[in-house]
């Protein structure tokens, strides 16, 4: 699994801003907030939260408010949202660049871009100091049954893969999954044909990737073993923070 | 008083940390919130950073949108006027801070300054709160004196990152470092003002109001500023700024 790339705080007329860019995936993220809101979306006890993702090409569609509501109600369980009653934090996700398309049963699935919103949105929010409840990391998985027809396929039999292109095309199913730091699962989309047992197979496979097996959950030895094939997302996302808080300490020292 | 321990939001502060030997009530800055019964949590991503003295601890941050809280000072921009006050604007597009139009040093119901739409009024935060629209001052509340704050005339602002005026209002013992070890607060202001002239306002909220009396003056000493700022550059880096911004002005 290619190392995905990072950029925070780039957009100067943003609150926060990130840009970042994993398997063919690039998207650019501003976060704006606590604003006024509009009268019609004001909450008396917490502040609003809107999401605005803008396709590559085109204008969006439904794909694009379906991805909306999954940010949207992910976020507002991230975000300390009644530390601002009656305010709006505005999150705009723009997708700079897809992988080029190609035949497969999921070609127009909104899952495969999922992940790729999911950790824009937490590395603007981080930038923008928002104050958050946790941090969430995402992946995207893909099952490669052996036959959708036999039905005693045993599970060491199934290929699970992070989501490419590759993956995608021998793909039966596509799953989306974000946990918080302390591995609590906070999103599962899922798309195609699969079981349930397959499902729990690809859970714990995601569980590994985002935050790493259960044997080595103490942070700090992970980081000193430090072998790439170790590396999972949360620890990905704590290396980029503290290359940005290092630059900014920079005067301190 | 610093650790380099960085924090992400939900990260638990390690009890090693917190203050001890020590009978003030514990002071959570920002960034942080209790987690009951006995732990600390972040709230955001930066450093920890611990006063053991005021039993203290907060989190440093840099960039993100101003939150008012009640003394800070800032630079506010005059909206509109209303029979009472003046209606300001802390932060593009956030609610509106109220500005009495008797809060000035001995400002009367005759005697009050007359501020146009757009005008520039260096105030002080009287009271914010998350369920109200935060109100302005221009005197202070026990001398009722102006002490430096009031309207801006002339001059032009400035946007910097928050980090940078928090730095610039640093007072000198509360500099990490002295300047000789190379630590400490921005000193492009002192070389600059070795050689020339300018008055400087520095707002919390992310605003610099700088006024060198004739325009290229003021753009010098502003943009000077700012590329400190963007490029967070050093000590040694901000004089030689200073050295080039002085040769190119002239003097």
């Amino acid at each position: 699994m290619a190392v995905p790339e990072a950029t925070l705080s780039h957009l100067n007329r943003a609150d926060g801003s990130a840009t970042y860019s994993s398997n063919g995936y690039t998207v650019v993220g501003a976060v704006n907030g606590p604003i006024e809101v509009q009268r019609r979306d004001e909450l008396p006890e917490e502040a609003a939260i809107e999401v605005n993702i803008r396709p590559a090409v085109g204008v969006g569609s439904t794909k694009e408010r379906y991805l909306e509501s999954i940010l949207q109600s992910t976020l507002r369980r991230i975000i300390l949202t009644h530390t601002f009653p009656r305010t709006l934090i505005q999150l705009t996700l723009q997708v700079v660049n897809t992988p080029a398309p190609f035949d497969c049963p999921f070609t127009s699935s909104p899952l495969p871009l999922l992940p790729a919103l999911l950790e824009t949105a937490m590395l603007a929010l981080l930038s923008a100091s928002l104050p958050l409840a946790s941090t969430y990391t995402s992946v995207g998985l893909a099952l490669a049954m052996p036959s959708p027809v036999k039905k005693k396929a045993s599970l060491s039999a199934t290929a699970i893969m992070p989501i490419d292109d590759k993956a995608l095309e021998q793909a039966s199913s596509i799953h989306v999954f974000a946990f918080t730091a302390d591995g609590d699962l906070l999103v599962a989309e899922s798309e195609g044909l699969f079981a349930p047992e397959y499902w729990e197979h690809a859970y714990d496979r995601a569980l590994e990737l985002c935050i790493g097996s259960k044997d080595g959950r103490a942070e700090g030895e992970m980081v000193v073993e430090g072998e790439p094939e170790d590396r999972n997302e949360s620890q990905w996302l704590r290396s980029v923070m503290q290359e940005k808080a290092e630059q900014e300490q920079r005067w301190k020292t | 008083m610093t650790s380099t321990l960085l924090l992400l939001p939900g990260d638990e502060v390690p009890s090693s940390l917190l203050p001890k030997g020590n009978h003030k009530p514990l002071v959570l800055g920002p960034g942080l919130r209790h987690a009951p019964p006995s732990s600390v949590r972040a709230t955001v991503s930066g450093t920890l950073t611990v006063d053991a003295r005021k039993n203290a601890l907060w989190i440093e941050t840099n960039r993100g949108r101003y939150i008012p809280h009640v003394n800070d000072l800032v630079i506010a921009t005059v909206l509109r006027s209303s029979s009472d006050f003046y209606h300001c604007t802390i932060t593009p597009h956030a609610a509106q801070a109220n500005l009495p139009q008797l809060a000035f040093e001995s400002a009367t119901r005759k005697t009050r300054p007359q501020l146009a739409p757009g005008a520039l009024v260096y105030a002080r935060i009287s009271s914010a709160s998350r369920d109200m629209d935060p109100e302005l001052s221009c005197v202070s509340a026990s001398s009722g004196k102006a002490d430096g704050l009031g309207p801006l005339k002339g001059g032009m602002l400035f946007d910097v990152s928050l980090g940078f005026c928090r730095r610039l209002l640093l007072s000198e013992s509360k500099v990490p470092l002295p300047a000789e070890q190379g630590g400490g607060a921005v000193t492009i202001l002192e070389a600059l003002a070795e050689k020339i002239g300018f008055e400087v306002a520095v707002g919390r909220n992310g605003k610099l109001w700088v006024d060198g009396g004739d325009v290229k003056m003021t753009l010098a000493v502003g943009k000077a500023l700012q590329q400190t700022d963007q490029e967070r550059l050093t000590l040694d880096q901000q004089k030689k700024l200073a050295a080039k911004t002085l040769r190119e002005l002239g003097s």
